[in-house]
């Protein structure tokens, strides 16, 4: 170290070039293709939607009933896709790694979201492909419902981000994550409808679920009172870009618990 | 306690102190790693050298002390120029070797071209390709050694790094930590392994009860050892521990996992008499060493508790 505290480092030891550079060098590859290498549990994930809406559909369930089911699903895949996933990865040790690597925490939460957002959006698409099979709808609701429902589940894995940060147990986010998703669905109207005013009414505005809930049912035949393709392409955005924000904030909070 | 000669180290702690909710930690410790040393946190398990080591990696932010690496106070550009290996050995598990070890390297900006070597050092280029989940405990360790070693990051921290290593795997790591310090790079270990750390460290900072015993040179504690032999008795019977102590020349004799640990002043005469005492006693004798004394032994002297329960 010089007086002024600069410090000379010595050099490092060189080696002769022709290193194959084709392979992981951001954490979201290195999690999405370690997601997508464990093929039992990839099958398992991709099934799992498909098993709820194939009966649905088939079977002309009631649209709202049907939609319902479906905006839980979607919400469920989002917050436990993240939100189980790091808390186990903290109890490995891999965020430990991750904290000591010169990558602002910013990016490390937005990345682990990301890749997360990616294998949920392979789910949430199946169920939309399913409807769109079976039921041939307009083709702007089905493309603004899509992109409603990749920001619901954009919104439910900063959601559970933030569980994430909140405990370092896979059990007690399930629970962390049924308490708060449950009044949630509850104020986006799914069980029973959106009032037409009050606080609930403006809870809903606020809220990825019910808009996804209306497209879902304008999807599958039905006639919700708000349902509007224009409206669900707008919120898709927004949710998308609050979703964005809210795991880049809690990329600090994640890393720094238990640390 | 005694500080690193080197007045203006890559790595110093001061008054730095860690206390969890129990009023457990560790602290308050005042330490300093400059470039060329290698720096070993010894002490028993809950001594505080794992808390410790993660306060010195960046990970933990201590309950209060400060901490500089390089000069700054700056944890993020520290991590630029430092690498951590914890007692874990996660990875991403479905991937390669390979693929874990090129994130790394290029999170800490690596270049490329030094990947490869770095596997070959590790002696783990065979299995590189396979999903490290599928590899053995021994070589997920190596891997991960592989990973921090990669492109000589200034300062390295290890926590316990010859978990898991066979012989030469322990003989690669210490010829790489030398040949590190050789090169000006500078190391903070954290382990009870005194074998290794005899091998390797050119400075002991031994801890116990989550504070600081003694920090110094590795030579100066060896040579404090100069002219006592340990002597190790395996017996059955009544411990003899309290009638050796009074022995003359015998400096602590304590109960441990091996047996009866005693350190002395050597003499003529000295096995005989704590032999004559096991008699005495009518403990039966199983098995005696004696040998020149090390490390483990320096922490008997100053604590009287031995390393290794």
């Amino acid at each position: 170290m010089t007086d002024r505290g600069e410090v000379s480092l010595p050099r490092s030891r060189r080696a002769a070039p022709g290193v194959s550079r084709r392979r992981p060098v951001h954490l979201w590859q290195l999690e999405l293709k370690g997601t997508l290498a464990r093929r039992r549990a990839l099958a398992i994930k991709l099934a799992f939607p498909l098993i709820l809406v194939i009966p649905l559909v088939t079977a002309g369930a009631p649209p709202f009933f049907a939609g319902m089911l479906l905006t839980v699903l979607i919400a469920t895949i989002g917050t436990v896709g993240t939100g189980v996933t790091v808390t186990r990865s903290r109890g490995s040790g891999w965020l430990d790694r991750l904290a000591v690597l010169p990558l602002p925490p910013w990016r490390v939460g937005l990345e682990i979201f990301f890749a997360s957002w990616l294998v949920d959006s392979l789910q949430g698409s199946l169920v939309l492909a399913v409807i769109a099979l079976a039921e041939r709808p307009d083709p702007a609701t089905l493309v603004t419902t899509w992109m409603m429902a990749l920001a619901a589940l954009a919104f439910s894995g900063a959601l559970g981000l933030g569980i994430a940060a909140l405990t370092d147990h896979a059990g007690e986010a399930m629970l962390y994550l049924a308490v708060i998703l449950a009044p949630l669905l509850f104020l986006s109207g799914l069980f029973t409808g959106v009032p037409a005013t009050g606080f609930r009414f403006w809870m809903a505005q606020v809220l990825p679920y019910s808009y996804l809930h209306e497209g879902f049912q304008l999807l599958l035949g039905g006639n919700p009172p708000y349902g509007e393709p224009l409206s669900f392409l707008v919120a898709a955005v927004v949710f998308l870009a609050l979703a964005v924000a809210a795991a880049a904030a809690l990329g600090g909070a994640v890393l720094a618990r238990a640390a | 306690m005694t500080e690193s000669t080197i007045t203006r180290p890559w790595l110093r702690a001061e008054g730095l102190t860690r206390r969890f909710r129990n009023g457990r930690g560790v602290g308050p410790v005042s330490l300093g790693v400059g470039p060329g040393e290698v720096q070993a946190l010894v002490g028993p398990n809950g001594s505080g050298k794992t808390t410790l080591l993660r306060c010195l990696a960046t990970r933990t932010r201590p309950s209060s002390g400060q901490l500089a690496w390089f000069g700054s106070t700056d944890r993020q550009e520290a991590r630029r120029r430092l690498a951590v290996v914890f007692d874990a050995t996660a990875h991403a598990d479905e991937l390669s070797a390979r693929e874990n070890l090129s994130f790394f390297a290029t999170a800490r900006r690596v270049d490329p071209d030094l990947w490869e070597p770095a596997l070959e050092e590790a002696a783990v280029t065979e299995l590189a390709d396979d999903p490290v989940t599928r590899l053995s405990y021994g070589m997920r360790r190596r891997v991960l050694l592989a990973e921090s070693l990669v492109g000589d990051p200034p300062l390295l921290l290890l926590d316990e790094p010859t978990l898991g290593l066979d012989v030469n795997g322990c003989r690669w790591l210490a010829a790489a930590l030398r040949a590190r310090a050789e090169a000006g790079f500078a190391t903070c270990l954290s382990t009870n392994d005194t074998d290794f750390v005899e091998e390797v460290a050119t400075r002991v900072c031994f801890l116990m009860d989550g504070r600081p015993i003694r920090n110094a040179p590795l030579a100066e504690l060896l040579a404090e050892l100069g002219g006592t032999r340990e002597i190790q008795l395996t017996y059955r019977g009544p411990s003899p521990a309290a009638r050796v102590s009074q022995i003359r020349g015998v400096e602590r004799a304590v109960d441990a996992e091996a047996g009866l640990l005693i350190l002395g002043r050597h003499r003529d005469g000295l096995l005989s008499e704590v032999l004559a005492t096991l008699g005495d006693l009518d403990a039966n004798l199983v098995d005696l060493k004696v040998r020149d004394p090390g490390l483990a032994d320096c922490f008997l002297r100053l604590t009287g508790k031995a390393l290794h329960d």
